[in-house]
């Protein structure tokens, strides 16, 4: 069974970085796309979204503009600025590095120690 | 992002704060109907969807909370939002804010006033340009005139002839200037008016006084060093001041002639009107005139010429990067040469005495510093009383708040069960209790000012021009800032951290009926502190006016009631020595003559007036004293009738009477301690004495008048010996400085009024009167005996009366604080109180309980104020006379004062939960 997992503290705005990578998204497709990447095992509370797209924004990873939603409805559209492009290459990296050590660690068996 | 973008964002935060608002609001209302729109097409009914979207999505305010912070710009929007939150509550309850405000503007008030007066007295420089870069002569201000060339610590005053060899010699100073220590009255007329001369202090000044200190005429020209030689024409500068006060600001002044003690003198320039000359005092100088003039105004009594006596304080403008040091030792060096070069003219002791010789070069920015050394004591200790003032304001008005915390505790309780963040309340309320104190410090900017004033008006006599303004500065200013500012915080930031210590669940359960109080230990603790704070400023204040009382009820010697001193200057109006017995006959017969006047003397001074002469003595037969050993006298020349008029009882011999002729044998009587001193076991009647070794025999001792204080201001030691010699006989002395004191000794300043009892003499009467035989003698002060030796504890008087004024000021903000606090308690308890009285309390009962409560703080402040009274009083040890610091009866006093104040402030609330009905009690939520 799939059980949906929780977020770990911190990878938000990763997978918001990633989301947002792929194109100009509003907040609720970032949410949608995550999930459908996730292929819904991720659980990601839609209160704390906001938040994080703020800072993000802030920080000066994305950028907003107002666009036309799908059915034709206006939404704020976020993408990924040349500086949050690197910062998300960087984090991505650190993170799969951090994964291999961690993976690393529990794959060991008793006698390999 | 770039710093540029960052700003950019930051100013877009600002300005389009509503768009970001309504955006933020669109964005999320977006997310939450697309939702909504997906959950209906996957089949939920739709008055369910929305609801859901809703649900799912989680706290919609709180997310947009947590969107704000993230912004920057957020702390001033939140300061914004804060102080206007904080404007609504305080206008919500005016009680509180008014009395917030009141009490906050009495602390800060009373602390700015002693700052104002603090500012201009110890921390000011002269209005002169570079004032760090000047230094000058001395460590400690000396004043006047000094004869001889042997000084007890080091030479601060100094001789003209010192000066200039200084000047020539020392090479780091870019100018050198040297003015007169202390001034001298003149009589001022301006040449061809009908007015008789006026009476002006003036100040003589090297050529170079204005440019060392960088300054230029406010109109015309300053005086300039061709303008101190003997040949040029007499120059003089006038203040500013004089220049408004008595000419209006006549242009036609600058270029005229003024007769300066019947010389005549050009006006040529007005000195800058902030200038008030080289000493803060209470009698800046009106006219500024060269040394050089100093004999042409002075006459025979002129000092400039000569070498011994040392009358001229030195202030220079260093060279840039000069070793201060350095320059010192050269000038003690040159001080030493210039004193080898005098070894024929000194005395025995004087030479012992050489090698001892220093001087000092102390800053000079603030110039002469008299009046930090008269007042710096005083106003240490009023600054210390008027910060704990502040200290118990800040108690109360922290009291209040806790109190105002605790009701509106369910209030914040909600506020949190919300989602408020504890920081951001703290915040909130420290906005509202430094808007509070912002406010108070405004009012008492307001309260500095008229106290300000009123300390001036009683520290000062009223006639004289103390160059002190009250209105506040810009360090005042910014001193009331940052006390306002840091009260507010102190005060603020206890309860405000305690304000928002509840639990969240408090708010859903209703009335608030927790008996625990989680605000009532910080409560007591501040009464605590209030009523110790009262205690130490009670008894201080207790101390100091015990001590003006022994000093106002001080024996004298002398009758200080029915007497009236006039001050007059024989020297100003030119007489001539021969001229002088004529003169005084004939003031005396006129003055005599008026009603109601008993008797009339003269005195070279008469007693506490502020001067005093005294003089080594040889004793006939007796050898020449070594040089440590004190043979000094004060001594003073009367007319006769003057033991009878000051009301100084003869205890043997005679007094000094008319028989006493420039033709019959020289005179003296002398005082008690005088024969104690010089005649051990002897009976001094008989004996001979002398001012010099070489006329031990001058003297003949008439009689013994009983010990008075006559020029020893030092009130903590007995009285010195002093002689009495009499106007009518004179001295010869080969010594030109002792020849020259003696001359100036027979001209006779005050003359002493003995009044009939009940007798009443207006001034104007004795002006005419004196006028009438001498028009143009300048008539100084009229004043009464009394008034002359009140002026001596002036200061005692004031610091007295300002510890009283904080002390009681303190008992009624304490007083207030422990009503406060015990009714906030009774209105907390009234529930309790019901109960208990629903049991069968009776009302007595209920009255112990509430004293029981409120008494258990002031005892653990008294326990904790009475040490730190003790404490307090030996702090004031040196301010006090004869009353011990550790004097019981002050703290006693204190205590039972506050116990007194803290029963009637507790009996109030303690009669009103006393007369509680039961039932209704019960019912109170």
């Amino acid at each position: 069974v799939d059980q949906q997992l929780n977020l770990l503290q911190g990878t938000l705005d990763m997978l918001i970085l990633k989301a947002v990578s792929l194109g100009p998204l509003h907040g609720y497709g970032v949410l949608l796309r995550i999930q459908q990447i996730s292929k819904n095992r991720l659980e990601i509370q839609q209160g704390s979204l906001y938040p994080a797209l703020y800072r993000l924004e802030h920080q000066g990873w994305i950028t907003s503009e107002w666009g036309e939603s799908e059915n034709n409805r206006k939404a704020k559209y976020y993408r990924l600025t040349v500086a949050g492009k690197r910062k998300f290459q960087s984090e991505a990296e650190k993170w799969n590095r951090m994964v291999d050590v961690i993976a690393g660690i529990l794959r060991t068996a008793p006698e390999e120690v | 992002m770039t710093l540029w973008s960052r700003l950019r964002c930051w100013l877009a935060e600002i300005l389009h704060r509503p768009r970001t608002e309504e955006e933020m609001d669109a964005e999320l209302r977006f997310h939450m109907e697309a939702y909504a729109e997906d959950l209906l097409r996957s089949g939920v009914p739709r008055q369910d969807a929305l609801r859901r979207a809703r649900l799912e999505f989680g706290g919609i305010e709180q997310t947009k909370e947590q969107c704000r912070d993230t912004m920057r710009a957020n702390w001033i929007e939140d300061f914004a939002k804060d102080l206007h939150y904080a404007l609504r509550q305080l206008r919500l309850s005016p009680g509180f804010t008014l009395t917030a405000i009141l009490t906050l503007a009495l602390g800060i008030g009373a602390t700015t006033a002693i700052f104002t007066l603090v500012e201009a007295v110890l921390l000011k420089s002269l209005p002169v340009s570079n004032p760090s870069q000047l230094y000058r002569l001395g460590k400690d201000p000396d004043c006047c005139v000094r004869l001889g060339f042997s000084r007890p610590a080091e030479y601060a005053i100094v001789s003209n002839e010192l000066y200039e060899y200084l000047r020539a010699n020392t090479k780091d100073f870019e100018e050198l200037a040297a003015f007169q220590a202390g001034g001298t009255f003149l009589g001022v007329r301006r040449a061809q008016s009908a007015n008789p001369a006026e009476t002006y202090f003036a100040e003589f000044v090297s050529g170079n006084y204005f440019s060392m200190f960088g300054l230029n005429a406010y109109v015309g020209r300053v005086l300039s060093v061709p303008d101190d030689t003997p040949a040029a024409p007499p120059a003089a500068v006038m203040s500013y001041r004089v220049w408004k006060q008595s000419y209006g600001l006549d242009p036609s002044v600058i270029g005229s002639i003024f007769n300066i003690n019947d010389k005549p003198f050009t006006i040529v320039g007005i000195a800058p009107p902030d200038f008030y000359g080289d000493t803060l005092s209470n009698v800046p100088p009106d006219f500024y005139l060269p040394l050089a003039t100093e004999p042409f105004v002075k006459g025979e009594s002129s000092l400039l010429s000569k070498s011994s006596a040392g009358w001229l304080n030195v202030i220079g403008r260093i060279r840039p990067g000069t070793n201060v040091a350095s320059t010192e030792t050269q000038m003690r060096i040159e001080l030493q040469q210039w004193l080898r070069s005098h070894w024929s003219e000194m005395s025995a002791n004087e030479r012992l005495d050489l090698p001892k010789q220093t001087l000092n070069l102390g800053p000079g920015g603030a110039g002469i510093t008299t009046m930090r050394q008269q007042y710096g004591d005083w106003l240490h200790i009023l600054m210390l009383v008027a910060s704990f003032v502040l200290f118990i304001v800040c108690a109360n008005v922290a009291n209040l708040l806790l109190m105002r915390g605790m009701e509106r505790r369910q209030q914040t309780s909600l506020r949190i069960a919300l989602g408020a963040r504890p920081t951001r309340l703290v915040q909130q309320a420290l906005t509202e209790s430094i808007l509070l104190s912002l406010m108070g410090g405004a009012m008492g900017l307001v309260v500095a000012f008229l106290g300000t004033r009123m300390i001036l008006h009683f520290a000062f006599d009223t006639t004289t021009q103390v160059p002190i303004s009250a209105a506040p500065s810009l360090p005042v200013l910014l001193f009331a800032l940052a006390v306002s500012l840091m009260t507010g915080i102190i005060f603020g930031i206890g309860p405000a951290w305690l304000a928002t210590r509840v639990d969240p669940v408090e708010a859903l359960r209703g009335a608030n009926r927790s008996t625990r109080d989680a605000g009532a230990l910080p409560r007591k603790a501040l009464v605590i502190l209030q009523a110790a704070l009262s205690v130490v400023l009670l008894s201080a204040s207790g101390l100091l006016l015990q001590t003006l009382r022994n000093l106002e009820h001080e024996n004298f010697g002398f009758d200080r009631n029915h007497r009236t001193v006039i001050n007059i200057d024989p020297v100003l109006a030119g007489y001539k020595p021969a001229q002088l017995p004529s003169l005084y006959s004939g003031i005396h017969d006129s003055l005599a003559s008026l009603p109601g006047v008993a008797s009339v003397a003269f005195a070279l001074y008469s007693p506490m007036s502020g001067d005093g002469w005294s003089e080594a003595i040889y004793v006939e037969g007796k050898p020449e004293p070594g040089p440590n050993v004190d043979a000094g006298s004060g001594w003073t020349r009367v007319s006769s009738g003057f033991f009878e008029t000051i009301g100084n009882p003869i205890l043997r011999g005679r007094p000094i009477d008319d028989h006493d002729s420039d033709r019959s044998r020289h005179v003296a009587v002398i005082n008690e301690t005088f024969a104690r001193k010089f005649f051990k076991n002897e009976d001094p009647i008989g004996k001979h004495f002398g001012k010099a070794m070489g006329s031990a025999d001058d003297y003949e001792i008439v009689g013994v008048a009983r010990d008075a204080r006559y020029a020893d201001f030092d009130f903590t030691k007995p009285p010195g010996a002093f002689f009495f010699l009499p106007q009518s006989q004179s001295s010869e002395y080969g010594d030109p400085n002792a020849a020259s004191t003696e001359l100036r000794s027979h001209f006779l300043h005050d003359i002493v009024i003995r009044k009939q009892p009940g007798a009443t003499l207006p001034d104007e009467q004795m002006r005419l009167a004196l006028a009438s035989v001498a028009p143009n003698l300048p008539v100084g002060r009229i004043q009464s005996l009394d008034q002359q030796v009140e002026n001596n504890f002036s200061q005692q008087k004031l610091i007295a009366q300002l510890t009283s004024l904080f002390g009681t000021l303190a008992l009624v903000l304490a007083s207030i604080g422990i009503y406060g606090i015990t009714s906030y308690n009774v209105a907390r308890r009234t529930n309790e109180i019901g109960v208990r009285m629903a049991l069968g309390a009776d009302r007595m009962n209920v009255v112990r309980l509430v004293l029981r409560g409120a008494f258990l703080q002031v005892i653990l402040g008294l326990m904790l104020g009475i040490p730190l009274a003790i404490a307090g009083g030996r702090l004031l040890g040196s301010q006090l006379y004869q009353v011990p610091g550790w004097d019981p009866a002050a703290p006693a006093i204190a205590v039972g004062l506050l116990a007194l104040c803290a029963l009637v402030a507790s009996l109030i609330p303690a009669q009103r939960a006393a007369s509680l009905d039961p039932m209704k009690a019960l019912r109170t939520e």
